[in-house]
Parts: C-alpha cells; sequence; structure tokens
C-alpha cells in the first residue's frame, strides 16, 4: 500500500507539490495524471526516496520513508521515466547487481533473473550491453528490475513511452496481473486512453494539487461531463485546449 | 524566416553556449560558495606562490654562476617549454576526441546550417582552451618568478602573453589532426584501440625521453667530464626546430633586454599555417570521421566471469559484493576509463628506473645519509602518485554513477552503506599499488630498515586519508552528466588535488622530523633522551591522527552531501 498524506514539497517560493494526499491499496492500479510541470514526477520521486518533502509523509506498507527509508524502499519498485542505467553491464549483470542491492543472491538470484528476463521478452539479450539496447527494451529492463524482488507496491513514471504496440500491450498485461496478485500500482501517465483502461482510480494533479480523484466514473459524475470524451474533461480540469492560440500563431 | 537560411554570425557565437554555461556556473549561489571560494582561491594563491618562489629563487641562484647560469637558464626555459609542448600534444588528441566527435552538443551543430569552416573555428578554439588551460596556470606564476629574478623589462611579460597562444595552438593542432586521421583510418567502433594508440605511443615517448637524456650520469662523479656531453644532449640538433625553443629563445631574448623577433614570428606563423592545415585536414576528413563515430551500437561483451568468482569468495555482504562487480566490470569495460592505467604504467616504471639508476654509492661522501633522505623524497613521490591516481580514478567513484545513480537511492541501502563501499573498492588497488611502488624503490635505494617500514606503514595511512578524501570529495562534487574522466579538472577535483597535497606535505613533516632525529642519533652514536622519544613518538601519533581525520571528515562530509541531493 501507498500513502502520501499531505505532502509539500516547496522550491524557495514555488510549491511544486502543495498538499497531496492519496492512497494506492493493495492490488488498485492508480492512475496519475497531468500536465507538464503538474508535479506529477515530483511526487513519485518523493514516494521512491529520491527526494524528501518539505512537509507531509510517505507510507509504503506500513514503513514511514522518512523513519524506515530502507524498509520503505526494500517494499517498493520504481520506475522512473527515463530509464538511464549502467550501460556497460550486461542486462543479466544488471538485473543480478539488482537484486544483489535488494538481498536477493546466491542461489535464488539465477532463476528470478530468468524469469523476469522471459517476462518482459529480453532473454535473449542477457549477455548483450545495456549501451546496445533500444529505447524501449531499457524500459522493460527497467521494470524487469523494479518486479524483480517481488515488490507489495509499485510506481511506474510514463511506463509507456518509447514502447511499440507490443511493448505496451506486454506492460499492460503485467500490470493486470501484478494488481490480481496484490500489488499496488500508482502510474503516472500522459497516455489518457491507457490511464482510462487501466485504472481502477485516478488521481488528476495540476499546479501541484490535486483537483481530482476517483473512478473514471467518479470523475465524470464530479465533472458533470457525462459521456463527453476523456481528453476533453482533463484539458477542462488543467487549463483549456489552447487550439485557439494555435490557430493565430500558425 | 527565409528558406534555406543559414548561420551567418562570425564563429565565437558558436562558442556562447560554453561561455553562457561556465557564467552561469559561476552565478549560481550556494551556500558555502564564499567560503568555498576563499579556501580554494586562498589555496591557490598559495600553490602558485610556491611556484613564484621556487622558480624565483632558481633563477637568483643560476645568477652566481654568470655565463654558464644564464645558459643553464636558457636550457631550462627550452626544457619546461618541451614538457608543456608533449603535455599539450597528448592533450590535444585526447580533448579533440571529444571536442570534435563525441560531445553532445554535434548533433545539434551539425544538423545546423553552419557553414564547416565556422564550425571548426569554434571547436578549435575550444579544444585549445580546454587542453592549454592548465598549462597556462602553471606556467604564470613560474614565469613571473623568473622575470622578477631578473628584473625583467615589461617586453618579458608582454613577450610571455603574446607566445601563449601561438605555443598551445602549436601542439594542440598537432594533437587535433592525429586525432582527425586516427578516428578515419582505425573503424570508430574500436575507438578502444585508436585510445590505446594514443596511451601506449604517450608512454612510449616518455620512456624514450628518458632515455634519451640519462639523467643519472650527472650523479656519477668519475663521469663529471662527461657533463658536458649531457647538456650536448639535452640541446640536440633537432631541438631548434620545435616550438618549444623558440618560446624558450624568445623569452631569454628578452630577460636579456634585447628582442628576438624571429622566433615570435616563427612561432604565430607556424600557430596560423598549422590552423589552415588543420582546416583543411578537417574539410576532408571530419564529416566520414564522425559518421564513423556514430557507428557503434553493438559492442563486443567480455564476461569477466572471474571477477564474480573472486568476488563471491569474499567474505562481505550481498550488497556490497554486488556494489564490487558491478564497479570492476564497469571500469574494465569502459575504455576511456582504464586506458588512462597505461601513462600512470609508464611512470611508474620511470619511477623505479630513476631510483635504480641513482647509483648513491659512487658518491661516497653522502651516500649513507643522502638515500635515506630520499626515502622521504621518495615517500612524498609516491604521496603525490597516491594523489594524482586517486583524483583520476578514485574521486569520480561517485560521478561514474551517472544518470543512474537513481538505482542506488532508489534501494534499500544507506548512502553511508554506498560510500564506504566505493571507499573499500577504491582502497586496496590504490594501497597495492602505492605500497609496492614504496617497497620496490626503497628496496633499490637500500634504505635503512627502519625507515623501511616508516615509509611502508606511513603509505598505509596515506592511502586512506587519500583515498577517503577522494571518496569524500567526490561525493560532494559529483558530475553525473559529465564524463568522468574530465572530473580531475573541476572543482572538486582541484580542491583534491591542493587539499591532498597539503595533507602530503602535513605528513612529509611530521613523519621526517622524528625519523631524522633517530637517523642522526645513529649515525652519531648518540643516545636519544627520554623527552625526545616521546616527541618523536607524539609526531608519528599525530601523522596517523592526521590520516584518519582527514579520512573520516571527508567520508562524512561525502555521505552528508549524498543525503542532501534527496532536499533539491
Amino acid at each position: 500500500m501507498i500513502a502520501v498524506e499531505h505532502v509539500v514539497k516547496r522550491y524557495g517560493a514555488f510549491a511544486a507539490v502543495d498538499d497531496v494526499d492519496l492512497e494506492v491499496q493493495p492490488g488498485e492500479i492508480h492512475g496519475f495524471l497531468g500536465p507538464n510541470g503538474a508535479g506529477k514526477t515530483t511526487t513519485l520521486r518523493m514516494i521512491a526516496g529520491l527526494l524528501q518533502p518539505t512537509a507531509g509523509r510517505v507510507v509504503v506498507n506500513g514503513h514511514d520513508m522518512a523513519l524506515e527509508p530502507e524498509a520503505a524502499k526494500g517494499s517498493l519498485g520504481f520506475v522512473p521515466d527515463r530509464p538511464f542505467i549502467y550501460e556497460k553491464l550486461t542486462a543479466g549483470e544488471f538485473l543480478r547487481f539488482h537484486g544483489g542491492l535488494y538481498g536477493i543472491d546466491g542461489a535464488d538470484i539465477a532463476p528470478r533473473v530468468h524469469e523476469m528476463l522471459d517476462l518482459f521478452e529480453l532473454r535473449r539479450w542477457e549477455h548483450e550491453l545495456v549501451e546496445s539496447f533500444s529505447h524501449g527494451m531499457k524500459q522493460r529492463l527497467v521494470m524487469s528490475a523494479a518486479f524483480l524482488h517481488r515488490p507489495r507496491a509499485v510506481v511506474v513514471d510514463e511506463p509507456m513511452v518509447g514502447l511499440d504496440p507490443r511493448g505496451a500491450r506486454l506492460i499492460k498485461a503485467v500490470f493486470r496481473r501484478m494488481s490480481e496478485g496484490g500489488v499496488a500500482i500508482l502510474m503516472s501517465t500522459h497516455t489518457l486512453e491507457v490511464a482510462e483502461e487501466m485504472s481502477h482510480r485516478i488521481s488528476i494533479i495540476n499546479k501541484g494539487r490535486i483537483v481530482v480523484q476517483g473512478t473514471v466514473e467518479d470523475v465524470r459524475r464530479l465533472t458533470g461531463a457525462g459521456d463527453e470524451h476523456f481528453t476533453s474533461i482533463f484539458l477542462r480540469l488543467t487549463g483549456g485546449s489552447g487550439l485557439q492560440e494555435i490557430d493565430e500563431i500558425v | 524566416m527565409a528558406a534555406g537560411a543559414v548561420m551567418t554570425r562570425p564563429f565565437p557565437f558558436l562558442l556562447l553556449p560554453w561561455v553562457w554555461s561556465s557564467r552561469n556556473r559561476l552565478r549560481r549561489r550556494e551556500p558555502g560558495d564564499l567560503l568555498r571560494a576563499s579556501l580554494v582561491g586562498g589555496i591557490g594563491i598559495g600553490v602558485c606562490a610556491a611556484l613564484f618562489a621556487g622558480s624565483f629563487w632558481v633563477t637568483r641562484q643560476l645568477l652566481a654562476y654568470a655565463e654558464f647560469g644564464d645558459y643553464l637558464l636558457r636550457l631550462g626555459l627550452s626544457w619546461l617549454f618541451l614538457t608543456f609542448l608533449a603535455f599539450l600534444a597528448f592533450s590535444g588528441v585526447v580533448t579533440a576526441f571529444s571536442t570534435f566527435f563525441l560531445a553532445d552538443d554535434l548533433r545539434l551543430l551539425l544538423t545546423a546550417p553552419i557553414a564547416s569552416g565556422r564550425l571548426f573555428l569554434a571547436r578549435f578554439t575550444r579544444t585549445v582552451g580546454q587542453a592549454s588551460w592548465m598549462v597556462v596556470m602553471f606556467l604564470t606564476p613560474v614565469l613571473l618568478g623568473v622575470g622578477a629574478a631578473r628584473c625583467a623589462p615589461v617586453a618579458f611579460y608582454a613577450a610571455g602573453v603574446l607566445i601563449v597562444a601561438p605555443f598551445a595552438m602549436i601542439p594542440v593542432a598537432a594533437g587535433t589532426g592525429a586525432t582527425l586521421l586516427l578516428v578515419n583510418v582505425l573503424p570508430a567502433r574500436r575507438a578502444r584501440d585508436l585510445l590505446a594508440l594514443v596511451g601506449i605511443g604517450f608512454a612510449a615517448a616518455l620512456v624514450l625521453i628518458l632515455r634519451f637524456i640519462q639523467p643519472e650520469r650527472l650523479l656519477r662523479v668519475e663521469s663529471l667530464p662527461d657533463i658536458a656531453d649531457f647538456f650536448a644532449t639535452l640541446q640536440s640538433p633537432l631541438t631548434p626546430l620545435l616550438p618549444s625553443f623558440w618560446a624558450g629563445e624568445l623569452l631569454f631574448a628578452e630577460l636579456q633586454g634585447g628582442h628576438d623577433l624571429l622566433h615570435g614570428a616563427a612561432l604565430w606563423t607556424t600557430a596560423l599555417a598549422c590552423t589552415v592545415v588543420l582546416s583543411a585536414e578537417d574539410r576532408r576528413w571530419h564529416r566520414a570521421g564522425y559518421s564513423r563515430s556514430q557507428e557503434a551500437p553493438k559492442a563486443r561483451v567480455t564476461p569477466l566471469g572471474v571477477i564474480d568468482r573472486v568476488a563471491h569468495a569474499l567474505p562481505v555482504s550481498t550488497v556490497r559484493r554486488q556494489l564490487l562487480i558491478k564497479d570492476a566490470k564497469v571500469f574494465l569495460r569502459d575504455v576511456s576509463q582504464w586506458l588512462q592505467l597505461l601513462p600512470l604504467f609508464a611512470l611508474v616504471l620511470l619511477y623505479l628506473y630513476n631510483f635504480r639508476t641513482l647509483d648513491l654509492e659512487r658518491i661516497p661522501y653522502m651516500s649513507g645519509f643522502l638515500k635515506n633522505v630520499y626515502a622521504f623524497v621518495n615517500l612524498a613521490m609516491a604521496g603525490f602518485v597516491l594523489a594524482t591516481v586517486a583524483v583520476r580514478f578514485v574521486f569520480p567513484a561517485v560521478s561514474t554513477e551517472g544518470a543512474a545513480f537513481w538505482v542506488i537511492r532508489s534501494s534499500p541501502i544507506s548512502l553511508g552503506d554506498f560510500l564506504w563501499s566505493k571507499f573499500w573498492i577504491g582502497l586496496i588497488p590504490v594501497l597495492l599499488f602505492t605500497e609496492g611502488l614504496t617497497v620496490a624503490a626503497n628496496e633499490l635505494m637500500g634504505v635503512d630498515p627502519f625507515l623501511k617500514i616508516v615509509a611502508a606503514v606511513a603509505v598505509v595511512f596515506m592511502t586512506g586519508a587519500l583515498v577517503g578524501l577522494a571518496v569524500g570529495l567526490g561525493a560532494c562534487y559529483p558530475r553525473f552528466g559529465a564524463d568522468p574522466t574530465q572530473a580531475a579538472g573541476s572543482y572538486g577535483g582541484v580542491t583534491f588535488m591542493i587539499l591532498a597535497v597539503l595533507y602530503v606535505i602535513a605528513t612529509i613533516v611530521l613523519l621526517g622530523w622524528p625519523s631524522s632525529l633517530w637517523l642522526f642519533s645513529r649515525i652519531r652514536r648518540i643516545q636519544l633522551s627520554a623527552m625526545r622519544e616521546f616527541l618523536m613518538a607524539a609526531s608519528f601519533t599525530l601523522a596517523m591522527a592526521l590520516s584518519v581525520v582527514t579520512c573520516l571528515v571527508a567520508m562524512r562530509a561525502g555521505v552528508r552531501a549524498l543525503e542532501r541531493m534527496a532536499e533539491r
């Protein structure tokens, strides 16, 4: 379970994240939406322990990230928005290294690495250097690492960026299976169709504040949108379409 | 905007991003900036003052030898510039590889409508600047010292300013030209071969220069008549053809109150000619070379299974074992990382060679004392070699995590564990290297057994202190986005080198004083008083304490700096 309680992140006078409150229950896929610069990545990085909140607290599977960072991180999987990994390691070596960081070693690690490489269709690249991987392959490798230690909660920042349709379908299927297995998944995305299709609940953040939270049906009901296309609802909540300006400029 | 628009601004416009980035870095205010700037600036001024004082003193001493002193000064200037010439040529090769082929901004610039000549001039200017700033920093106080000692006229200083640019341009142009050709001759995907060639070439050149000079002959009393030959060797027929000779001659002429327009003109015309030739070479070879340098998506994988086996045999935690495996493999597979070991090995060979050939027994009236003094010279040298190795290979330990550092920061290990793991990974090879070097040199010298033990134990503490300082400061000043091989020249790298040099000097003083007391008491067969013995022990203890404190304070600062990253 992931719980974010009244979290604030300030940079001087600017509040990048302002009193954000959200909870992801075991087995839930929670879509985290918002325009560029709304505070999504900052929130996810605070949950992952990469950034310290200015105020509020983050709890992962009962462990407070500020008080028990190692226990909290140990039960969390994190997939960043850009899949930077050690270019001079092979895929297999990277996963073994990652497993080691989470205390998986010895006889347990090799079968688990093969399982994850099989799951994310990377097995035949096991002994290739990461530097020769495409963006999509690196993305799948980072996801393999995030799920390697069987986390009970996963935070994913923009999982579909750079994936081909086959890769995107694979990731969706993996997320669904993981959530059926009780894993709490918090997923930030710009692809509204993906959020609508996969999320049990969504939160929309704008200018650092959560503007709406609930199931897709709740959001439609709360905004009085009825059968309106979800993109229109999103644009209405986050500040207009900007299409008239485009016409003027072009 | 018209179709087919091209850049019409002169080439310095292309240097603006570099200038602006540097300006923005300077403008960025952070807590403690003033203190850091004062500390580093103060120590930097101290180092410059030491260089100034050293060159001033030597030049004053040479005044006492009249014409022979003038001759030595002239020769010294020529050799000073020759050393810089070699450094600049090598630096030019390495820097050009980055500025002409690997820099990230090339993708933007090469797809923009910029005339190739302008782009070349901008890249070459940047290469000269990057490759030569260190030489300029070193040269300035040395020349000022020489000028002050000889009460040089203003023209001497003006000449110094005027020769710097052409003197740097010539060897850097040669190095850049070599890089342009090599990238085209060798498949770019074998960049490792290219750099290996450069490294081995540099090492071989060093060995050849040493064999060429044979400085050990100076120390043989019976071969004093050969000293004339020795200086004749320094003045080989090739020397007058080199820009280093022109620069030395020009400055020497100005120092004597005269002028040497011929050598000044030779410097400038050669520099401009080199630029023109290099520009033609760039037009002919750069596009093909750049294209080749992009063609290396699939690299050969070296499994390095032995590292896994060794790591699994070590009694360490899973996390430390995996960090060790990862760091060792990343290091060994990154050619730009380990390749710099080659010149280092060449320097070590020279170092040991020097001690083997310093035949002190042939100077009977001082051999006994001198070779024991040399034990401390050796220890100081080992300290400086250690600092150099640490700044190059240990200081970037955190920076080499690069953009992948999120893997560590989001995993359940403490940043303290992570940093101490980096410390141990750096300590073992550096300790083996420095201890081996010191023991071998002292053995070759036949140093007193007591001093051998002092030196061997001192190296353990010095290695711990300098590795801790390098890891700690590397964590305080990480450069995740930059090339780790360039870390030595960064703000943090320079700070480390200054602090390391001060630490080595302090340690040598703390060890040298009690050791010299002991040595004198032995030579003169005098019993040491209890107070003296106590002070000796206190001095040794202080040296050890200084090492431990240096290591711990730096490591703690490093851990805190990493923890503070989460606040930003």
